[in-house]
């Protein structure tokens, strides 16, 4: 299955609403994410104030950061190959990588209640 | 009236918390109660948790983490945590195994996101909870008691659900501010045990600890609520500094007598259903076993033996009120705030400074967000409001809620039922609240365009830096998206510019007020805004008292007063002790050149 990783800045709490003004993209790739998670997909994000090991254990990551320094964050990973510097993924994009339709991102999951006709 | 507070008799739980908010003497009053009960031959454990305690001062020897003797009073044992100093090593054990692995720009921006208010409360509650979990600690201590109890809103942060449940079952989404607490998410039974001692009646007494005025009164108020909503129902509360007798022909002793008794009519009505003692105002430094000893006993001695050389006539000359307003109105500043700690009077400086500049002819604006400090009260009496003169108020808890709102608004239409609910812990955050009050003070900023505006109170050193990181993130970024709203941009460039902005910090002739003003101040040079001036408000010995037991006070004023003047400040007024509130413009007036 493909992975997704998400390495965010060192920040506060991940839906970026106490920041000093909401980020819309934050509260979207949050709101992303958690649906993709409840789809069970292979997606994780790591906050630079929280786990700081996954930013040094991840090569790529890492190699990316010390070229480029702390604005290099956001780093999107798929596969373990970066796609994505200095801007979150748009819906579109994970929605094409895990190959999705991009509205399902931000609806509320459905559960399919089979019926037995017989 | 009210019984005399007697630890003896009193203190009946072995776990005692002692709150209240800054300059209310709480050190004091836990420390005299410590020596009272050891003095019984009960084995007591003192804790501080305040950073600017003078536990050191009173038992004349260092402290440190963990439980030392104190050798002039058996069965005493004390300990001192600074939980900014806790925050500092939770912080340095977070970030420094990463120095020189990561680059030098990505560990600044760990460290700034660790420094904030949550980190420090949540590493006070943690050295707490080891406390008040601890069995070793109850069997070894009849009694262990806490100079400054965990504020509601750390007890709060740890009862969310979802925040817990996310650290547990290793969500990436755990709720805000909970980034300190990932490091000790293993402690979540601690935590718990610790919340139901604390609300457990056989085990914990809350001491309220207030002055008899009406401000600290309505304070101690506001966490006996909060307190009590989250299940702490054992309270008592303690008057501090009583004034017991008066002298009439001493017209400041007469009008200080009088308006503590009439603070205590005027209580707040639930207030008055907790069981209240009182301790009485003396004249010698609550320093020192022996003076605290005497303060709790039976015959606490109001009067010290004041010689003649300690009341020296030598008298420290500083500016007044109107030398502040002078400078404004000449340099022609546009913006005034003044920030402090609750209690030391802001709100009628700021009232002052805006009075004092409308009757220079300036257009002014006056702004408060003290929730106790009603401004159309300060000017109700002969409503001489004058046309150059407006006042306004932010309402904390308004703010937020119309934050919330438009939180909500903006982005819980793209989110489902769970999505909202993780957004709503979000929101419960104590940041929400800075964000929410920052965004108001920008508003009310953006009308010095037009006229001068001085708001009582500030925005915390921590949202600036927040602010400042945030907005420096964006550029680099170069996202269009312009969420910053234009005014909270232009505002810190603004509050930077010494020619626009004035900051005038306000604080007692005390040693906590002082000291917590000293930090505030520190704070703000990290945001790089300096104060322009300092205030030293309510000072009795710039009255000139006669009384006995006040004079004593007065004496011991002197030390502080010289700290801020050639230590702290670059300028620094002095504005004596008021027989009266000073309500109504003409009154306020009266102020600016006393």
């Amino acid at each position: 299955m493909k992975k997704v990783e998400i390495f965010d800045p060192a920040m506060c709490c991940s839906t970026g609403v106490c920041g000093p003004s909401v980020d819309p993209d934050l509260t979207r790739v949050a709101s992303a994410v958690y649906s993709l998670e409840q789809k069970s997909f292979d997606v994780t994000r790591y906050n630079l104030a929280n786990d700081p090991a996954a930013f040094t254990d991840n090569k790529e990551v890492n190699q990316v950061l010390h070229e480029k320094g702390a604005d290099a964050l956001p780093i999107t990973l798929l596969n373990n190959e970066v796609v994505k510097v200095g801007n979150y993924p748009t819906n579109d994009e994970l929605a094409k990588w895990l190959d999705v339709k991009a509205d399902e991102l931000q609806q509320k999951p459905r559960v399919v209640v089979p019926i037995d006709f017989n | 009236m009210y019984q005399p507070f007697n630890p003896k008799v009193n203190v009946e739980t072995p776990f005692l918390f002692f709150t209240g908010k800054g300059g209310v003497g709480k050190t004091s009053v836990a420390c005299a109660t410590a020596v009272s009960l050891a003095d019984q031959g009960k084995k007591v454990l003192l804790v501080s948790t305040d950073p600017a305690s003078n536990l050191q001062d009173v038992f004349e020897m260092e402290l440190t983490n963990d439980p030392v003797s104190i050798p002039s009073v058996d069965n005493l044992f004390a300990l001192n945590i600074d939980p900014e100093e806790s925050a500092r090593i939770y912080r340095e054990k977070t970030v420094g195994p990463y120095r020189g692995k990561l680059p030098d720009s990505v560990v600044a921006t760990m460290e700034e996101q660790l420094s904030g208010a949550c980190t420090v409360e949540i590493a006070a509650f943690d050295e707490f909870s080891h406390l008040l979990s601890d069995e070793s600690i109850l069997n070894t201590y009849d009694h262990v008691v806490f100079d400054t109890a965990p504020t509601g809103h750390t007890l709060r942060l740890l009862e969310l659900p979802t925040a817990w449940n996310g650290f547990l079952e290793e969500s990436t989404h755990g709720a805000s501010c909970l980034g300190p607490l990932s490091g000790l998410g293993d402690k979540k039974r601690a935590y718990a045990e610790a919340v139901l001692s604390l609300s457990d009646q056989e085990k914990t007494t809350l001491v309220l600890v207030s002055r008899p005025d009406q401000s600290s009164l309505i304070e101690a108020n506001r966490a006996s609520s909060e307190l009590r909503d989250i299940g702490i129902q054992n309270q008592m509360l303690i008057v501090n500094g009583l004034l017991q007798t008066y002298q009439p022909d001493d017209e400041v002793s007469t009008a200080f007598y009088m308006r503590q008794r009439n603070a205590l009519k005027v209580m707040p009505d639930e207030l008055k259903e907790v069981e209240t003692f009182t301790l009485p105002y003396v004249s010698y430094a609550l320093t020192g076993i022996g003076n605290l000893r005497q303060w709790v006993s039976d015959d606490p001695l109001l009067e010290s033996a004041l010689n003649e050389s300690s009341i020296d006539i030598e008298k420290i000359q500083l500016p007044k009120l109107n030398s502040i307003i002078d400078d404004f109105s000449s340099k022609g500043t546009r913006v005034i705030f003044t920030m402090g700690k609750g209690g030391v009077g802001k709100t009628s400086i700021a009232s002052a400074i805006a009075v004092g500049l409308s009757e220079k002819g300036h257009k002014v604006h006056l702004t408060t967000t003290d929730p106790a400090a009603n401004l159309a009260y300060m000017f109700h009496d002969d409503g001489t409001v004058k046309e150059n003169l407006s006042i306004s108020s932010i309402n904390p808890t308004e703010e937020v809620e119309k934050y919330k709102q438009v939180v909500l608004s903006k982005v819980g239409k793209e989110q489902n039922e769970e999505g909202l609910a993780y957004l709503k812990e979000d929101l419960e955050s104590p940041c929400t609240e800075e964000i929410a009050m920052f965004q108001a003070f920008a508003e009310v900023v953006e009308r010095s365009d037009d006229e001068i505006v001085v708001i009582d109170t500030a925005p915390t050193g921590h949202t600036l830096l927040l602010l400042d990181s945030t907005e420096a993130y964006h550029k680099e970024m170069s996202r269009s998206k312009g969420e910053v709203p234009t005014s909270v941009k232009k505002l810190l460039p603004r509050l930077r510019n010494p020619k626009e902005t004035g900051v005038v910090i306000v604080t007692l002739a005390e040693a906590t007020p002082v000291l917590e003003a000293s930090r505030l101040q520190e704070d703000l040079k990290r945001a790089q805004i300096v104060p322009t001036w300092w205030v030293i408000n309510q000072s009795l010995y710039a009255t000139g008292t006669t009384d006995s037991v006040l004079q004593g006070r007065a004496v011991s004023e002197k030390q502080w007063i010289r700290k801020v003047n050639e230590e702290l400040s670059h300028q620094c007024a002095l504005i004596p002790w008021m027989h009266e509130e000073k309500i109504g413009y003409n009154n306020l007036k009266e102020m600016i050149n006393a």
